[in-house]
């Protein structure tokens, strides 16, 4: 059976995770023409924008409140009205999303009111300015996602929604993924010939294409008008139980749209609970052309099954990502052997326990984790590959391990936003990129589509392998 | 002159210069005087600045390569000034490891001191080889009173190693160009003159604000050794705790980054009498002057001659062709500080004009130089945000743009040719032989096929399924 461990050290050396404003700003990224508005030090909005071109390599635009020793003294709400005017007159957004920092929450700033009382005093801009607690200190990059979401269910749908009245969509709540994935699940929706209302959609605005003249606003996002009619929806799919989750949660409770929270479709199984799920709420079938590609990715595990079966894997990232990993992970015949995250979620470790018994795995599930745990237990413990963002690279680096890149962010490697480890093609995908990591790394021992196993013995003066030097593996 | 896109931030206007008929200076508010620089940004201007730990963190202290880099506060500060700027060593500890105390809600109601003081503890028994533990403050912790500085001496006693904490909490100043300040001054004051060595000092000099970005180092220090010197200190870059610690005995300060490293020169000038020279090493004009008046300090005028002789051979044929095809290119630089006014003169070796200058935390000393070295028609602008910078590629077309990493990809997506001067797109750029490198990124960039390709072959954006604003940022192409 798996097994809990919870890391104690005071001291976190190399995390996994960064903190809740970027979450926020990546979130406001996916409604077209929104802009974010950071309250704090200039620090907080500039180290993340940095952080996200480095990963989506596209421009990046947050707004600062710039606040300083002095607004820090006198409290930030002139800065924040400034600033609010500022990006009114100049950008002519199409929504605001104000998020907090440890600095604005620390001298008690406070933001809802400061907004109350610019929309008082500037009764013609009638935008919706939001505002969303974002301190570092409080979890990391996902509560500051999360936290968008449930203000956006909590303020911004159709509050006068007559009985029965729909708009015939689903929301759905991609969470904290890639470009990629949201263009991969998009598709599954479309086959499925239904609509989706997307919470929200950055798929294009940070994956966007080279146009002459520049768009005003990158294109693409969910529309402020859609978002206000997402009251009216059949009913909504979270794709991440930590980000989004309560989100559909109010959309149930305040709007009557069921909600429907479900485990990340990467994998099998999972992809199969999500179409299923589109199914239940609708009357729709799963069409030819995804029941295709179904076959297509359990085409790709037979395949390769001799190649992955009993390999030891690592894992870390956020528990939405590794939950859904897992699955994909053992239809592959492969151990997940160490699950490393930085929450500290104790009913999130206790159902990948049950998840792992389900699947016939064994982990050890490592809690408020981060990446020198992680080297410690891999050095104590030696797995064939580790799987999760760039920062996994020092591991990789230092064990001759290869690092399946994934999650956020990465940094050093090109288009990895663009790529899906969602649904059938994204898991398809998955399967042979592991499949060539194994192959490369044992590059000398590959003879056409085999691999040769060494450390057998034999009565043969015969080399078992012809170093060919393109090999770096271990053996 | 006015940026359209600024019309309603009438402060802007003092941040704007134009260098006009006579070589005068106009401000954008019409008045014939210098920029305004160094002062608070306007809020929600869209500012590329960052913060005071940033600039401790991330520029001076961070490059020190046996140190661990412990940040004192919430995670966000340390995962995102880990390991991205390349400020390489002969080692690779401080580009590997971050760490940080972590603090979470309950230690912000309660206090950090406890928790910093394990963090040390911790960290150290994890690393035994590390020098010293560097420990920088933030926002949070800074606002909740931790004294730091207590914490940092406890730790000192039990731990046995230097603690050095840096007064840099995010709000402090107007950029990151306080955070340099705070660096300084706290090596100087912890670290530098501890310890006191045995030997000859007399031909040895300090390089005071290089921070070997992509090795950076490796173009010019065999320079100053072929002509007789030691390099005691580079601070910072390549560089140890131990070295900091006897950067007091060398005999010159070789000052190259002037805002973020003569603080340090003055406060050895004033307390061991250490002269100083100022120096540019980038470019061949400059990067032969930097050589000839470090060696008359010396008397090794001589020496200097022999090697600057014998460098400018090896590189000029290369400079020559670059030089061929680039000439005439218009040129947008902009940079954290001094690196503007560093590059006007490369980049007039390299037969182009610099067009528009402009900084990140410049101050007034940092204009002054960009101002004299800037021809007839040159703009000046101090802390451009977003639209302001989408507002100069697209109204002055530079045919090329030097800036960061932030701004590469709204160059990109204007169309614009791109050279990453913050942490160099190749490298490493400084020296002789680096400026070949940056002569190649600079004719790559600018010649690259797919200019071509783009401005032939693209389009404009499909009309979207939802409404749409009007053109980029308030003004119109071509106005």
């Amino acid at each position: 059976m798996s097994c809990i461990t919870t890391q104690e050290r005071a001291v976190a050396i190399n995390p996994t995770r960064s903190c809740a404003p970027i979450g926020a700003m990546l979130a406001n990224y996916g409604i077209h023409g929104a802009i974010t508005i950071n309250h704090g030090s200039q620090g907080c909005a500039t180290y993340p924008r940095h952080q996200m071109a480095r990963h989506f390599r596209e421009p990046v635009e947050v707004a600062s409140t710039s606040l300083t020793e002095k607004t820090t003294v006198y409290g930030g709400k002139g800065n924040l009205l400034e600033a609010i005017k500022n990006i009114v007159d100049r950008f002519h957004p199409t929504m605001i999303m104000v998020c907090s920092t440890c600095l604005s929450e620390t001298i008690g700033d406070d933001i809802p009111g400061t907004i109350d009382e610019f929309q008082e005093k500037n009764p013609d801009i009638t935008i919706p300015i939001l505002s969303v607690k974002t301190p570092s200190y409080i979890g990391n990059h996902t509560t500051g996602f999360d936290n968008f979401l449930r203000e956006i269910a909590n303020s911004l749908p159709d509050k006068r929604k007559k009985k029965g009245e729909t708009n015939g969509k689903i929301n759905i709540i991609p969470g904290w993924v890639n470009p990629g994935d949201i263009r991969e699940l998009k598709h599954i929706v479309r086959e499925m010939g239904l609509h989706g209302l997307w919470l929200t959609d950055y798929s294009e605005t940070l994956d966007g294409g080279y146009y002459e003249p520049r768009p005003h606003f990158a294109r693409g996002g969910t529309t402020v008008e859609e978002l206000r009619s997402s009251s009216k929806s059949l009913a909504t799919v979270a794709i991440q139980r930590y980000i989004g989750g309560e989100a559909a949660h109010i959309y149930e409770r305040r709007y009557g749209v069921p909600a429907h929270v479900l485990t990340m479709p990467i994998g099998l199984a999972n992809t199969d609970a999500f179409v299923d799920t589109l199914t239940e709420i609708t009357d729709h079938q799963v069409p030819e052309v995804l029941s295709v590609e179904r076959a297509r990715l359990l085409d790709a595990l037979v395949d390769t099954h001799m190649f992955t079966s009993g390999l030891r894997v690592a894992l870390f990232g956020d528990p939405d990502t590794l939950e859904g990993l897992v699955g994909l992970i053992a239809e592959m015949g492969m151990v997940p052997a160490f699950v490393l995250t930085a929450s500290e979620s104790k009913p999130w470790a206790e159902r990948m326990v049950e998840l792992t018994q389900e699947l016939g795995v064994e982990s050890e599930i490592i809690l408020k984790g981060d990446l020198h745990e992680l080297h410690m237990r891999i050095k104590a413990n030696p797995v064939d590959l580790l799987i999760g963002h760039s920062k996994g690279k020092f591991i990789s680096d230092a064990e001759k391990i290869p690092l399946i890149r994934m999650g956020f962010p990465v940094e050093d490697r090109f288009g990895y936003h663009r790529r899906s480890i969602v649904g059938y093609n994204g898991a398809t995908a998955l399967v042979d990129e592991i499949t060539n990591v194994v192959f490369e790394r044992r590059a000398s021992g590959v003879v056409s589509n085999t691999l040769i196993e060494l450390g057998v013995e034999g009565p043969t003066s015969i080399p078992l392998i012809y170093k060919n030097g393109n090999g770096n593996g271990k053996n | 002159m006015e940026l359209k896109s600024s019309a309603t931030l009438p402060e802007r206007a003092l941040h704007i210069a134009l260098k006009v008929e006579g070589g005068k200076c106009q401000r954008g508010d019409g008045a014939g005087c210098a920029i305004s620089s160094n002062s608070a940004t306007t809020p929600g201007d869209m500012t590329e600045r960052g913060c005071t730990y940033a600039g401790c963190r991330g520029v001076v202290g961070g490059p020190v390569k046996d140190a661990i880099q412990l940040t004192h506060g919430p995670i966000g500060c340390a995962f995102f000034s880990w390991g991205y700027r390349p400020h390489l060593a002969d080692t690779d500890f401080h580009m590997k490891y971050t760490f940080v105390s972590d603090m979470n809600e309950t230690n912000i109601v309660f206090g950090g001191e406890k928790k910093l003081l394990q963090s040390i503890i911790e960290a150290s028994r994890e690393f035994p080889e590390a020098k010293a533990v560097f420990v920088y403050n933030t926002c949070s912790t800074a606002l909740i009173g931790d004294d730091g500085r207590d914490v940092a001496k406890q730790a000192e006693a039990i731990i046995g190693k230097s603690v050095v904490f840096f007064e840099c909490e995010g709000f402090k100043g107007v950029s990151q160009s306080a955070g340099h300040h705070v660096g300084n001054e706290t090596i100087f004051r912890q670290l530098v003159g501890s310890v006191e060595p045995e030997g000859d000092f007399s031909r040895t000099i300090n390089i005071v604000g290089d921070y070997n970005i992509k090795n950076d180092i490796r173009t010019f220090e065999h320079l100053f050794e072929a002509i007789g010197l030691r390099i005691v200190t580079r601070f910072t870059g390549n560089v140890g705790v131990d070295d900091l610690k006897i950067m007091h005995k060398a005999a010159l300060n070789v000052v190259h980054c002037q805002r973020s490293a003569t603080y340090i020169a003055d406060m050895m000038k004033e307390k061991y009498g250490t002269p100083y020279i100022n120096v540019t090493l980038w470019g061949m004009k400059h990067m032969a002057q930097a050589l000839r008046d470090t060696a008359a300090v010396f008397g090794l005028e001589a020496e200097a001659e022999v090697v600057i002789e014998r460098e400018l051979a090896k590189i000029k044929p290369k400079i020559d062709y670059f030089r061929q095809r680039l000439t005439g290119k218009k040129v947008f630089i902009y940079q954290g500080g001094p690196r503007t006014w560093h590059w006007i003169e490369l980049l007039r070796e390299l037969g182009m004009e610099t067009q528009t200058a402009a900084t990140t935390f410049g101050h007034e000393d940092d204009y002054e130089k960009i101002f004299e070295q800037l021809d007839e028609g040159g703009m000046m602008i101090d802390n451009p945000n977003v639209p302001e910078i989408e507002e100069i590629l697209t109204r002055r077309r530079p045919d090329l743009f030097i800036s960061g990493n932030k701004e590469k990809y709204l160059a990109y997506k204007l169309g614009v040719p791109f050279v990453n001067g913050h942490t160099y797109d190749t490298g490493p750029y400084a020296g002789f032989v680096g400026m070949v490198n940056f002569a190649r990124d600079i004719d790559k960039a600018i010649h690259a096929p797919i200019w071509q390709t783009l401005h032939k072959k693209a389009r404009p954006a499909p009309v979207a399924h939802h409404s749409s604003h009007g053109f980029a940022h308030g003004f119109e192409e071509g106005e």
